[in-house]
């Protein structure tokens, strides 16, 4: 087994739109290790949500290397892709991303139910125990309408993780959630890696989020500028936010 | 068209999609795998018809109102049938028939069996199943009246007192049926009589060909008048057996046609009787025709125009005998599939809108089902199984509404206009739902309205699991 469980080598990912060809990553390339709790942080329109999407398998690069779980992505067909996200991928999505008519213990269960791995008692018990992790086992016969967003997002949490995955990927999860909400939501994540021992990979603007990571990856205009540690990433938001912001009026 | 025909071809198209679709073959049994043994599937599809409770009582109630048309329809051609079958095994037929043709002359025709008991000595050692048999004469004539009217029409000479079905499915609206057991003694139908401007106890004078070609005539009294049986009831009538074998000069070992009664309708074993007789009868030396699925009046013209002379014999089973009227059964059934169909592609076509819109809503969960490791077949079989629900739920709501409204149709006992009896053989309105062409109805509709859905499942199966990632707004 590969010691890092995502390898990406000068990876390029261009959106053709008409006739403009529009560049989103940029020759990038970064190993991540199994068990990392890292941060994707860059700009609006840095290629965040482009990473991601390669790393989650759900998108192909256009020229470069992508390796999930030690498998090269490139050369997988759609089925067998999907497969490996079911298998070894786990996601959280900014806008939790429920299915409406299913309630909570259903959502969760679902993956399971995908995969058709565990028998009825073992499924039950999984997602329980899950439920439980996450806090949310009071409102397992709830619909998803029925709960607040960072209620929904712990359910979110508890259907990526009920199959085990090696890595969870996580698009901005905490955008839609009020700070302190947030906040709890990356301390859930940060407690499930370091007891279960699964990769994280997020992407946040949110310095606040970020400080949570064990590293975080720098994207700028496609290009990454740096993989460094959260308390330097932290300072670097914070420089940029100064920098960016106007000029105190004077009064 | 048969329940049986039209059940085979619903589970057929499938295998027609594979054929013309090969490339669609293993996404397709994938599909219907998932479909057999994911319970996610129906779990889904079903939470989501109960989300959209407008929607789903707007298209379950059209395709309801489809199948409550169908199966009416269907429901009305079966009681034609059935009335067809009743009326014309006990007016014009057996259910099989050993009848001929006997020709003096080449250019002469009679429809004649002579010695006819040795016949019914091959029949019964052949068909040892047949529950009984009769014996009818059979002519056609020209009947006129003192009025100067006349009218060709078929005439059955039969022994009144031998004939115990007749009595309960002819309804005798003047004069009695027991009268026939005199010589010179005809019964008429409605229009036949006031055709001939008669009525009971008025005389008719009988007008045929014998054998021989030479012209005879019979004088007979009409001694009973029946309602008209629609179309049935215009082509012949019914006359002392003896009067007839007169009217033709035939001795008493001549007969028109050997009706065998047996334990079953069903053609597909009546035809087999039919090829065994046809074979003993051959070996035992008779000439046989050729088969033709006609009533006897209508063959005259080709028996006349052939060279042969003396007796050929001529097998056929009771739809044989009916085909004149059966047609209008099939085209009820006919029409039964052809109006569904139709309605079935406005209420197609409303499915296909609606279930459209409902993927585009459904846009991120399905990119999201698809992020998390659904994989095409089963978004696919999640979609089809939201059609089909919709499809098998609504079609037995209206196939229970259906037999609800036969119930009441019937019991109102409507009377139908003349020219709608003529068509349907019946003076009322008669609806007939059967468990089978119910099935049928069931069965043809949901799987139509499966069909129609498959096409909204494979564009939501198409799309693409990124389209989890776009937010909302
Ligand atoms: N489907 C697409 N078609 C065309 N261009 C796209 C598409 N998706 C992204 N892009 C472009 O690629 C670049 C990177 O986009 P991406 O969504 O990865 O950025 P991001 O870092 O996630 O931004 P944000 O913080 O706003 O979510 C942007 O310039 C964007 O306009
Ligand atoms: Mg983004």
């Amino acid at each position: 087994m590969p010691n890092n469980i995502v390898s990406i080598r000068d990876v390029v990912k261009e959106y053709r739109l008409d006739k403009v060809v529009v560049p989103a990553l940029r020759g990038v390339s970064l190993e991540v290790e199994r068990g990392e709790f890292i941060s994707i942080a860059g700009p609006s329109g840095s290629g965040k949500t482009t990473m991601l999407n390669l790393i989650g398998c759900v998108d192909t690069a256009t020229r470069g290397v992508v390796e999930v779980a030690g498998q090269n992505t490139g050369t997988l067909s759609e089925r067998q892709l999907t497969q490996l996200r079911l298998d070894t991928l786990g996601f959280i999505f900014q806008s939790f991303n429920l299915v409406a008519v299913l309630t909570v213990y259903q959502n969760v269960e679902l993956p399971l139910l995908l995969q058709n791995k565990l028998g009825g008692a073992e499924r039950k018990k999984r997602v329980m125990e899950l439920l439980a992790a996450v806090g949310i086992d009071t409102h397992a016969k709830h619909r998803p309408s029925e709960l607040s967003g960072g209620q929904r997002q712990r359910v979110a949490i508890a259907r990526a993780l009920v199959t085990e995955p090696s890595i969870v990927l996580a698009d901005e999860p905490t955008a839609n959630l009020d700070s302190a909400t947030g906040e709890a939501i990356i301390d859930l994540m940060k407690d499930l890696n370091q007891k279960k021992g699964t990769t994280f990979i997020f992407s946040t603007h949110d310095h606040r989020v970020m400080k949570h990571a064990d590293s975080v990856v720098r994207l700028a205009d496609g290009k990454i500028i740096g993989k460094e540690s959260a308390d330097a990433a932290v300072q670097h938001a914070l420089q940029s936010a100064v920098d960016k912001a106007p000029a105190p009026a004077a009064s | 068209m048969t329940p049986r025909q039209v059940l085979v071809w619903i589970f057929f198209w499938p295998v027609l999609l594979f054929v013309a679709a090969p490339r669609w073959v293993p996404f397709m049994a994938r599909m219907v795998l998932d479909m057999l043994t994911k319970v996610t599937v129906w779990r889904v599809a079903f939470l989501n018809l109960l989300q959209h409770r407008r929607r789903l009582m707007v298209l379950g109630s059209s395709v309801a109102f489809v199948t409550i048309i169908m199966m009416t329809l269907l429901g009305i051609a079966e009681a034609m049938n059935r009335t067809l079958v009743e009326s014309s095994t006990t007016l014009m037929s057996g259910h099989v028939n050993v009848s001929g043709f006997y020709k003096v002359t080449a250019g002469q025709a009679a429809p004649v069996v002579t010695r006819y008991k040795n016949v019914v000595d091959v029949i019964k050692k052949t068909v040892p199943e047949h529950t009984y048999i009769v014996q009818r004469g059979r002519g056609w004539a020209k009947i006129i009246s003192d009025s100067g009217t006349n009218k060709m029409f078929g005439l059955t000479g039969i022994d009144v007192k031998s004939e115990t079905g007749l009595a309960s499915v002819l309804k005798i609206k003047e004069g009695k049926i027991e009268a026939l057991e005199k010589p010179g003694t005809i019964m008429l139908f409605e229009d036949q009589a006031r055709d001939l401007e008669v009525k009971v106890g008025d005389g008719l004078t009988i007008q045929a060909p014998t054998p021989r070609g030479v012209n005879n005539t019979l004088d007979v009294t009409v001694v009973a008048i029946a309602q008209n049986m629609g179309m049935m009831s215009q082509f012949s009538s019914f006359i002392n057996e003896k009067s007839l074998r007169q009217l033709y000069q035939l001795n008493d070992d001549a007969t028109g046609a050997l009706q065998v009664y047996m334990p079953t309708t069903d053609l597909a074993v009546l035809r087999k009787t039919q090829d065994k007789l046809r074979e003993a009868l051959t070996a035992g030396g008779y000439l046989m025709m050729e088969e033709d699925p006609r009533a006897f009046f209508f063959k005259f013209e080709n028996v006349t125009r052939e060279a042969w002379t003396g007796q050929k014999l001529d097998i056929t089973n009771w739809k044989d005998e009916v085909n004149f009227v059966a047609w209008t059964v099939d085209l009820m059934n006919f029409l039964s599939f052809f109006i569904a169909i139709v309605f079935m592609g406005v209420v197609g076509v409303g499915i296909m809108i609606v279930m459209w819109i409902s993927i585009r809503e459904r846009t991120r969960e399905i990119g999201t089902l698809r992020a998390i490791g659904m994989q095409r077949p089963m978004v696919c079989a999640t979609f089809l199984a939201e059609g089909s629900l919709l499809g098998l739920t609504s079609t037995v709501a209206g196939a229970v509404l259906a037999v609800g409204l036969a119930a009441i149709i019937n019991g109102a006992n409507i009377t139908l206009p003349p020219g709608f009896q003529f068509i349907l053989m019946s003076d009322h309105l008669n609806v007939f739902p059967t468990v089978l062409w119910t099935v049928v109805a069931v069965g043809f509709i949901t799987s139509v309205i499966t069909a129609i859905s498959l096409i909204p499942s494979a564009i939501a199966a198409q799309l693409k699991p990124v389209t989890a990632m776009q937010h909302v707004g």
